[in-house]
């Protein structure tokens, strides 16, 4: 609905209230740039078309995710996500998954390697799905991001 | 975005989010973010700019290692269209030993 009339993006924004924290969590960076390794996790709605699409009939979002394994060709990523005009992300999905820059940037040795597996989410989870996101599904990615040996995650929104 | 990089910072990974919405990363409090004032659905930019892409990559790597008080956003005031990008640009956003300058 919101991505045939872009218009109604804006006004959900004004009607959206996020959450409101009052402390700030912390974690001091400590490895170097170039011996890095880095995970991309977006809300832009990013998944692989075999993997099942974003519920987009709950109105309270869908607080799930996605694992995008990006030693798979890039053509097999999509998105699905109705509350932002994605039309100029389905033609060049790094300009809400930089993937391609991240691997540049390794090449060109800024950092120190880009993880395999990075993880879809979709943004404007609202009411009962807050807590999930919370409790669920934003430690499990946390949990799959340390296994991994991750030293950056770099957050994208859609 | 910013709820979920607030968990994960808490397990103990850096984070750093790049941000479309102000208000969002205001309230939301995520440790670090980047801001532009860019439209939904274009925070690295513009479809096929890949050197505005770098840039914003490399802005938001820059603030990884800049930013010392949670909960601080960086505004920056790149323009989505009729800014020129060049390669020499990510050398001075990210100079080597920008790690070095923390400890």
């Amino acid at each position: 609905m919101i991505t045939r009339f872009p218009s109604l993006s804006r006004k959900f924004t004004a009607s959206y209230e996020p959450w409101k924290s009052l402390d700030i969590p912390w974690t001091p960076v400590t490895t170097a740039l170039e011996n890095s390794k880095i995970a991309v996790v977006t809300t832009a709605g990013v998944h692989h078309k075999d993997q099942e699409p974003f519920n987009m009939k709950d109105r309270d979002g869908d607080p799930s995710y996605r694992i995008i394994d990006i030693t798979r060709p890039l053509s097999s990523v999509m998105i699905t996500h109705d509350y932002y005009d994605h039309s100029d992300a389905d033609r060049d999905i790094n300009i809400v998954f930089p993937v391609e820059r991240l691997k540049e940037f390794a090449k060109a040795g800024y950092i120190g390697r880009v993880a395999d597996l990075h993880y879809g989410f979709m943004g404007h989870i609202t009411g009962k799905y807050i807590l999930t996101l919370i409790n669920k599904s934003a430690p499990e990615v946390a949990d799959r991001l340390k296994k991994d040996n991750i030293d950056i995650v770099l957050l994208t929104p859609g | 975005m910013g709820l979920i990089q607030r968990e994960i910072e808490k397990e103990g990974i850096p984070t750093i989010g790049v941000s479309i919405v102000r208000e969002y990363s205001e309230q939301v409090k995520p440790p670090r973010t980047i801001f532009l004032r860019w439209p939904f659905g274009h925070p690295f930019g513009a479809p096929f700019n890949t050197a505005q892409q770098r840039v914003v990559l490399a802005e938001a790597l820059r603030a990884l290692y800049t930013i010392q008080e949670p909960g601080t956003i960086i505004d920056l005031s790149h323009k989505l269209r009729g800014e020129k990008f060049d390669g020499e640009t990510i050398d001075i956003i990210l100079p080597r030993g920008l790690n070095e300058s923390r400890k």
